[in-house]
């Protein structure tokens, strides 16, 4: 719901002429939401002067705004795809990628709900919808209602990688604007299921599950089965206020922020 | 300005509305303002033929593209695997059905199910395993031509970019820059061969599975007898899909019919997938219409009584009451509508619901808190204004002498308003109806909060119980995945298409109100 807020606001400023020191920043909303705002908030608290227009809205937007040239930075959850690369070149946008932080991707269920570990054969059947029943899985007889991000979503994306081998979504699967309505609807629905990006899964009325066991930690990013890392990307080389903000983000302070938003800095791998 | 130089107050005024010899440029200044006025009303209708326009012309092009992915979709093979598929996917029922089965407490009964679903997954393995080989090698085949393609657009851009350029220097450096992009069209021919000396094998395995198949469902206990009624099913559809593998053919050419029916009669909306894009609007139509079937059903009634009772029977004072208020849900934003549907409305139903009391309502007790009933519940709220102020005025244009006649033939009040007014005020009151539905089928925000966002057609199994059930739309999907996608793309111009089909239905819906309210209207005595 803040993301919408943040858009309407964003529209609104769009509509006003861009100053010079104005970085717009466009993309992913796992990155978008909380991490990059609070990056850019103590960016300028250390003495960056500069404004921030920052408007997440999956990943894929990313990439359409750094063709168009209509972001200095594009936030994503993902790599680039093969068409997106393409459609960039065609507009003289060479892509310099830059990966900022790991995220895990978490499946929460209703903290009413019995289940409490799935194997990851179990999720990819439960989110390709083979397995529409808890009483499948061990849990209290009940349909499953499947939340996912909606398609314009990185999560979306990688999450068909990483957990269901790139098969398609069930037919009735739920597709949320973002990580906050995914939780606040399991969190509301004892046989609901969802994703989101490791920063929410402390929301409530939602517990993590874990995958074969393994609990998403910070401290074994590599041993969690959804961990991805999560991209900055700019056209070209970065330079000025740009760099400054990117170098922000990979120093030490940055990378503070990084840890306290719920993502994993690169150093800390 | 006007040639007169007078300085007395409202003179500049009245000199322009009297005719007089004053002139402007040459005109007379009565043209003017009558010319003035007339160029309002026309760029409203300017607007609308240019919105209209630009609606076509991005939509037009999608006939051709679809058409195109649909040829790549066979010609890559990505369709064989398709067919290949379906068996597979029944096959995920069946498990599914003999896993929630397993619940049970009794041991032996768990054991034999177990031992039945390892033996469905057993037999179906090797099937599985070579169709995962022929696909990876699809969706290579595919990302070739998709970089083919990509790629022969760009370069055609820069030989035009080229072609347009008197600079030698620029000229040289962009015809550089299209023959760098130079990629041949991925070898269709030869990459099928690969795929199709497999089909053999595939069709083996098939049948291998359906005698595994066979085997196990014999030995299945008594508790799971729908498993086994529909095993020969399935038997069934295994033998069509080997039939289908046999005949097909990727030379076969995809008529353009076929595009324009996938996506007028298509039952899937799959974007951004990484095997196939398929555009069906079905879902998105079905979900819009019953959205807005609720609503419908729900304001009508409130709206009408409404106002019939402040016409023709309120005090003034209650009218001033009254009017205003109804009028006032206008200025509720929808996203604040939309909150209030999240935070509170689907709770409440959903709450509602659980009660035992109302346990034989069709669809309760209810799971998903945003459904089709909790949109269509905000869109009722949303169209009540239109509608009761539009009932109204049809209401109010109802001639006293009707009413007065009525009176004097000695009708009680009730008979004056039930037998006379209604009936008079009829069309106006339908075409009212009307207005009010085209205001719910444009509404965005609300659905796209509220209305749970599930690309599927409802399961009508439920009866009644449909409304209880998410729902996307045509205008949500336009709202969640216009912000994303690349201009121009497919899946862009299935976007607009979208639009185009709103905007017809907007345009029946209104056209329908428009016909009625003239075809009834009464003669004003």
């Amino acid at each position: 719901m803040k993301k919408l807020a943040l858009t309407l606001l964003v529209l609104a400023s769009a509509a006003v002429a861009q100053a010079q020191s104005t970085l717009r920043i466009r993309g992913s909303d796992t990155l978008g939401a909380k991490l990059i705002p609070s990056l850019a908030e103590s960016f300028k608290k250390t003495g960056g002067k500069v404004s921030f227009d920052i408007a997440a809205e999956g990943s894929s937007t990313a990439f359409t705004n750094l063709a168009s040239g209509t972001a200095e930075i594009g936030m994503s959850s993902r790599k680039a795809k093969a068409d997106e690369r393409t459609l960039c070149r065609s507009k003289g946008v060479a892509l310099n990628e830059i990966e900022i932080a790991w995220d895990m991707i978490t499946i929460v269920v209703s903290s009413k709900n019995s289940v409490s570990d799935l194997s990851k054969k179990q999720v990819m059947q439960i989110f390709a919808g083979d397995i529409t029943d808890w009483s499948e899985v061990g849990g209290t007889p009940g349909p499953i209602s499947v939340y996912t991000r909606n398609t314009s979503s990185g999560t979306y994306k990688d999450f068909m990688t990483l957990a269901m081998k790139g098969r398609e979504y069930g037919k009735s699967s739920q597709k949320m604007a973002g990580n906050e309505q995914i939780a606040a609807e399991v969190g509301s629905n004892p046989n609901g299921i969802g994703y989101v990006g490791y920063a929410y899964a402390g929301a409530k009325g939602t517990k993590i599950v874990t995958i074969d066991g393994k609990a998403p930690n910070p401290a074994a990013v590599k041993s969690y089965p959804l961990s991805r890392p999560t991209y900055l990307y700019t056209a070209g080389e970065p330079a000025g206020t740009t760099k400054d903000f990117i170098d922000f983000c990979r120093s030490a302070a940055g990378e503070a922020i990084i840890s306290k938003a719920g993502f994993v800095a690169l150093s800390a791998k | 300005m006007s040639s007169s130089t007078s300085t007395t107050p409202g003179s500049l005024g009245s000199k322009l509305l009297r005719k007089g010899r004053d002139s402007v440029l040459g005109m007379d200044p009565q043209k003017i303002i009558k010319n003035f006025f007339g160029a309002n009303s026309g760029i409203t209708i300017v607007v609308l033929v240019l919105i209209m326009v630009f609606l076509l012309r991005e939509g037009a092009g999608f006939l051709g593209t679809y058409h195109q992915e649909l040829e790549v979709y066979r010609k890559a093979g990505l369709e064989f695997c398709d067919i290949a598929d379906t068996p597979l996917k029944e096959q995920q029922l069946l498990t599914s059905a003999l896993r929630r089965a397993k619940t049970t407490t009794d041991a032996a009964l768990k054991t034999a199910l177990t031992d039945a679903e390892d033996a469905f997954d057993t037999a179906i393995e090797p099937a599985a395993e070579i169709l995962l080989e022929l696909k990876t090698h699809a969706t290579e085949t595919k990302e070739l031509a998709t970089e083919h393609h990509t790629l022969e657009a760009g370069r055609q851009q820069l030989l035009e970019a080229a072609a347009g350029t008197s600079d030698a220097k620029h000229k040289a450096d962009l015809l550089k820059e299209a023959e760098l992009s130079k990629v041949d069209a991925p070898d269709y021919a030869e990459r099928i061969a690969t795929m199709l000396e497999r089909r053999g094998e595939l069709s083996q395995a098939l049948t291998d599975y359906t005698t595994a198949l066979e085997t196990a469902a014999a030995t299945l206990p008594e508790a799971v007898s729908d498993v086994k009624k529909a095993v020969p099913a399935h038997v069934a559809t295994i033998r069509k899909a080997t039939e289908n593998l046999q005949k097909w053919s990727w030379e076969e050419p995809v008529s353009y019919f076929t595009a324009v029916r996938s996506f007028l009669f298509g039952s899937a909306w799959i974007t951004n997938s990484s095997w196939h894009d398929i555009y069906g609007v079905v879902p998105l139509l079905v979900g819009s219409l019953l959205i807005s079937l609720v609503a419908l059903l729900l304001a009508t009634p409130i709206s009408i009584s409404a106002a019939i009772y402040t016409n023709q029977f309120a005090t003034d004072r209650e009218k001033e009451i009254i009017k205003p208020v109804i009028e006032f849900i206008q200025a509720i934003p929808s996203v604040v509508l939309g909150f209030i549907g999240i935070a509170v409305v689907g709770d409440l139903i959903k709450g509602i619901s659980q009660w035992e009391l109302l346990s034989w309502v069709p669809g309760f007790p209810i799971q998903e808190r945003l459904n089709i009933f909790n949109a269509g519940f905000l869109l009722a709220f949303m169209a009540v204004p239109t509608m009761f102020s539009l009932a109204e005025d049809a209401l109010n244009n109802v001639p006293r002498a009707y009413a007065e006649a009525s009176d004097a033939l000695g009708a009680t009040k009730l008979q004056t308003v039930f037998r006379v007014i209604v009936p008079a005020a009829l069309s106006g009151i339908l075409s009212a109806i009307l207005l009010g539905l085209g205001r719910v089928v444009g509404e965005t925000m609300v659905v796209l909060l509220v209305a749970g966002n599930r690309i599927a057609i409802p399961d009508f199994g439920d009866g009644v119980g449909v409304i209880f059930q998410p729902a996307h739309t045509l205008t949500g999907i336009i709202a969640q995945e216009l912000g994303e996608v690349s201009r121009g793309s497919s899946h862009w111009q299935a976007l607009f298409m979208v639009g185009i089909l709103l905007f017809l239905i907007s345009l029946a819906v209104n056209g329908c109100a428009r016909a009625i309210a003239k075809r009834f209207e009464h003669s004003k005595a």
